[in-house]
């Protein structure tokens, strides 16, 4: 019965509802939206991390992440491969490489950078090199003088397409090795500081330059979904030996992306509750009007011989309506400028050098979390209640003469 | 002279599709310094036809004149300042501002029409003095009886030496000794001060005190009746 | 006190609880934007500081497109021309000259490539934190010739140690080989991973004897008394230098041309911020229209016989406004001063972001960071919340304008 009255009663002074509805609304779509594109911008640069090169899980020779040198190579990657092969899921790819800093050189310039030998075809399923060629062709297994560089560095080159560059890095002999390579294709990636940092050529000819034999730096695995790398790593852990090998998941190879994502975790809830407190004071105020317009009724209600539980009930689902209502239509048009954002995302261009500096993309595209909906929902309808108990109780202490008193 | 000419004044109701005639032709002239009740049942028309007097609300059809201005053909502002300098106001409740004292409510006509702090306050005081309120200025309207409120409401009614004061149902709230008081002070300012007061009431006693009694029936003038 | 504002004086307290729950409103909008604003501002000033400090200065003299190649061969060729010039501006603090060459670097067992600099040591003092971010070892000397301050993460990749010799193999300006063998003298650590695992600075006078630069530089580098004087040295210099190089060879940059990234992600933080901002005010905004309506509708009987008394429309609205213009204002400068408490003692204590310094320190930023009060960003926040609440109050306030006299009084 009460249930019809609050709702009636909501509707007694259709402006108001709707005023503080619209503080709702937009409190809750400003929750939704601007969350998911924070989460859209964190997925992408999980996203951007995992696809240039790290992969979901990688594995290396122990003492090579501290010290990423030739040296510390996996000399016998065959073992480790059998093992991938007979451990991982059926989904998951693979990749090897051999991954060294090398100088590069041409008659004008030189720099430095990260010299990739990788097994083409494997690579090509693992990491974003794959699909990033734009110009001339993707390395053969075969190739030992073909390089694929990065557009910006072809630029700072002042190079072309089937140009060489010279390389120069350290062998395992601790000599310095020294190799030509002609650029048979050009890749362009998210970011350009990608772009300048990596160059590509095959598995073959990198141990041939490094006199690396059979050896190789890293496997670096790609899974179906990233929230299983957690527990393969754990099943890989069990079956590699330890005392030579290092299994490890994205978030501790990107440390610095995890403490990004763990920020923007806190971030979002803030925002939330930063949100909330500013329409608290609307909905308590709102609710108060309400009540006192009533005083009168509630007077007549308790002389009735109606319990004081039952107007703080009663004015507690009006507040329910009101926040239900709002959080409808709120989350409703949350998902529905979310999804239309989904295909064009919003486009940062102009801003890429910022992009760059704080690795972002330059398109972010909104992520819906099933969490965080629930959690912004939760925040407003929750405390949305315990603020209106003020005025409830309020309500419930009018005593019968008082009330009937008041004009 | 006649402070007040209304020539055939006509007013219609629309409340949904149904047309209600409030005025049908009204003729009615009003000499200055009269004394004159409107009277008539609920419904007779006779507060509308106050209101149009006012300035309050608009003829449909008419020629109102009011203190030499045809007032049908004046606009918001040019009416408000008619009212501000020539008309002033008393209602049946709600007359005064609750939050402003006694004094402060009689001074904020003056403060509208731009009188000097000091005259504002000198005016204020007597003529509160004069309907009887001395000791009272401080009072806020809530620490006020309903009969010391109305008094305070004549009190700024006339403060701004208007022409005609038009009282609406002033009495209605009151008990009649109240009303009697108030009556009688209102009879006083208008014998003193010569400022013509228009009433509209169905008050046996505002009648009794009236020297024209007006009677409206149907929205039209059914009786003209001057004492004396 | 006048009449009338004694009347909205206390039309404001007539319903004192509605009243103060909508000032707290904006009290809350006030203080969060001034505390946030301190907040961003004082770390974009710390990112500017470190970041000149550390790498670009605020003013540089490079070759024309030096910036974007680094080639070694794009150079000043002569300092001391340049040197002059800055002698005769007095905005200037210090300035020092720096030469860069991208190199191998061994140790004993391992080889990197990194951007080797040569830098003047007494001069680099004055213009960047450098000899203040050795950790072990000395800063280099007056007369030092072949030794080396390596950053910290690139001498544990080397297993290098103080005292430890550095092979250095490149190529020198006029296209020759060059190369040297260098001694570790200082260990130095920023806190930002690239230029403390890729940087090794070397004494200028024999960087130009190894790579053949004959007297030249790369980058003349000039610290300005403060961030407002950049725009003026930057000014003076191009004058000056337009005058000893007439074939455009040189080109002047300030720090932000040096660092379009950093410039970029501030205005990107800065706007998204003030977005989200704008959201959360219009948030507030919503939450109390509802009282400046009800502070009017509730009142239309007095305003029916205000306009009987004669009050113009237009001066009931003005009454109105100032009605919710004084609720707004003591809204927000309670704000502004709570807002400024709050952010005074956090300038002075510093707030920990705890877990977040790893993260922090790649943008020059300490882990302790401290929000930085300035008449900008109480100004800003405060302004935000003025245009938009006061928008908000005029909105019923208009709707008064339209009220009849007649039609107000029969009002329930």
């Amino acid at each position: 019965m009460y249930l019809q009255l609050a709702w009636r009663n909501i509707w007694r002074n259709p402006r108001r509802t709707i005023v503080i509805m619209t503080a709702v609304v937009i409190g809750v779509w400003a929750m939704i939206f601007l969350g998911a594109l924070m989460r859209g911008v964190s997925a992408q640069m999980v996203k951007n991390g995992i696809a240039t090169l790290t992969g979901h899980i990688q594995i290396h020779q122990r003492g090579f992440r501290n010290d990423p040198v030739i040296e510390n190579s996996m000399h016998e990657p065959e073992m480790v491969e059998a093992l991938l092969a007979e451990y991982l899921p059926s989904d998951a790819r693979w990749s090897p490489r051999v991954r060294v800093d090398a100088i590069a050189n041409n008659a004008r310039h030189s720099g430095g950078l990260t010299l990739v030998g990788i097994d083409p075809e494997r690579e090509a399923g693992v990491s974003f090199i794959g699909q990033a060629v734009v110009k001339g062709e993707y390395l053969d297994a075969g190739d030992e003088y073909g390089i694929i560089v990065g557009q910006a560095l072809v630029d700072k080159f002042e190079t072309k397409l089937g140009r060489k560059l010279v390389f120069m890095s350290q062998d395992t002999e601790r000599d310095i090795a020294s190799r030509a390579f002609r650029i048979r294709g050009v890749f362009r990636a998210e970011m350009e500081a990608t772009e300048k940092q990596y160059a590509f050529i095959t598995k073959g000819a990198a141990q041939k330059m490094l006199k690396l034999g059979a050896g190789i730096s890293e496997i670096s695995i790609l899974l179906a979904d990233y929230e299983d790398a957690e527990s393969v790593a754990d099943n890989l852990k069990e079956v590699i030996p330890p005392d030579s090998y290092e299994v490890e998941t994205w978030r501790e190879l990107l440390p610095l992306v995890t403490a990004v994502l763990k920020m923007y975790d806190w971030f979002i809830y803030i925002w939330y509750l930063v949100i909330f407190i500013a329409m608290g004071f609307g909905i308590v105020n709102t609710i108060l009007m309400a009540v006192f317009e009533r005083i009168r009724e509630f007077g007549l209600f308790r002389a009735l011989g109606m319990k004081p539980l039952w107007i703080v009930k009663e004015v507690l689902t009006e507040s329910f309506f009101l926040l239900t209502l709002g959080m409808i239509i709120g989350s409703g048009l949350g998902l529905l400028s979310i999804h239309a954002l989904a295909d064009t995302g919003i486009d940062l261009s102009a801003l890429s050098e910022g992009l760059e500096f704080v690795g972002m993309s330059r398109v972010i595209y909104p992520v819906i979390i099933i969490r965080d909906i629930v959690v912004a929902n939760l925040v407003v309808l929750v405390l949305g209640i315990a603020v209106s108990a003020y005025p409830a109780i309020k309500a419930a202490r009018f005593t019968p003469v008082e009330a009937m008193a008041r004009t | 002279m006649n402070i007040v000419e209304c020539r055939d004044v006509r007013k219609i109701y629309r409340q949904g599709k149904v047309e209600v005639y409030a005025l049908r032709g009204v003729d009615l002239s009003i000499e200055e310094g009269g004394f004159l009740a409107l009277a008539g049942p609920s419904g007779s028309g006779k507060t509308t036809l106050l209101n149009i007097i006012g300035g309050l609300d608009y003829a449909d059809a008419g020629s109102i004149s009011v203190n030499g201005n045809q007032i049908d053909r004046m606009n918001q502002t040019e009416l408000a300042n008619l009212r501000l300098h020539n008309i002033g106001f008393v209602f049946q409740a709600y007359n005064l501002i609750p939050v402003l004292s006694a004094l402060e409510n009689v001074e904020f006509v003056m403060l509208l029409q731009g009188v000097s702090p000091t005259e504002r306050r000198s005016r204020a005081t007597a003529i509160l003095d004069d309907v009887g309120l001395d000791g009272l200025y401080h009072r806020r309207p809530a620490e006020l009886s309903g009969g010391q409120q109305q008094r305070v409401a004549v009190a700024r009614a006339i403060v701004s030496n208007p022409s005609i004061v038009l009282a609406d149902e002033p009495t209605a709230n009151l008990d009649s000794k109240s009303g009697e008081g108030l009556l009688e002070m209102m009879r006083e300012m208008n014998e003193k001060k010569g400022v013509t007061f228009i009433f509209s009431t169905h008050d046996k006693m505002v009648m009794d005190f009236a020297r024209r009694l007006v009677q409206i029936r149907d929205g039209l003038v059914a009786e003209d009746q001057v004492k004396e | 006190m006048s009449i009338e504002i004694k009347m909205v004086w206390r039309n404001i307290w007539r319903n004192p609880r509605r009243s103060i729950l909508t000032i707290l409103a904006i009290v809350f909008a006030t203080m969060l934007l001034v505390f946030m604003l301190s907040w961003q501002f004082g770390s974009y000033d710390t990112m500017i500081n470190t970041a000149v400090k550390v790498h670009t200065g605020h003013v540089q003299v490079q070759a024309e497109g030096y910036r974007d190649r680094m080639d070694i061969w794009l150079v000043v060729p002569d300092p001391d021309a340049v040197s002059r010039i800055l002698g005769d501006i007095p905005e200037i603090e210090a300035y020092t000259v720096r030469a860069n060459a991208f190199t191998l670097v061994s140790s004993e067992d391992r080889t990197y490539g990194v951007l080797l600099i040569g830098i003047d040591p007494e001069k680099e003092a004055k213009v960047s934190t450098l000899q203040k971010l050795i950790r072990r070892g000395e800063y280099l000397g007056e007369n030092d010739s072949n030794t080396a301050l390596v950053g910290e993460l690139l001498a544990e990749n080397l297993k290098a140690d103080i005292g430890d010799e550095l092979v250095i193999l490149g190529q020198g300006r006029d296209g020759s080989v060059a190369a040297s063998v260098l001694t570790v003298k200082g260990i130095f650590s920023s806190g930002e991973d690239t230029f403390d695992r890729r940087s090794i600075h070397m004494p200028l006078e024999y960087f130009q004897e190894v790579f053949s630069m004959r007297g030249a530089v790369h980058e003349v580098v000039v610290l300005g008394r403060s961030l407002d004087d950049v725009e003026t040295i930057k000014e003076k210099l191009e004058r000056g230098i337009r005058i000893v190089d007439d074939h455009k060879a040189m080109a002047v940059l300030d720090w932000m041309d040096l660092m379009p990234g950093l410039v970029q992600s501030i205005k990107m933080d800065l706007v998204s911020a003030l977005i989200m901002y704008a959201i959360l005010i219009i948030v507030v905004a919503f939450s109390i229209l509802n009282t400046f309506l009800m502070a009017i509708f509730e009142r239309t009987r007095e305003f029916g016989v205000l306009l009987a008394m004669g009050t113009t429309p237009g001066r009931l609205m003005r009454f109105l406004i100032f009605e919710s213009v004084t609720i707004t204002l003591i809204g927000i400068i309670m704000g502004i001063i709570f807002g400024s408490l709050v952010t005074w003692y956090f300038q002075v204590h510093g707030i920990v972001i705890s877990g977040a310094s790893e993260f922090l320190s790649q943008y020059g930023l300490p882990e302790r960071m401290y929000p930085k009060l300035s008449i900008l960003s109480i100004s800003v926040g405060a302004g935000i919340v003025l245009v938009i609440t006061l928008l908000t109050a005029l909105y019923p306030a208009l709707k008064v304008r339209r009220l009849k006299p007649v039609e107000a009084m029969t009002a329930a």
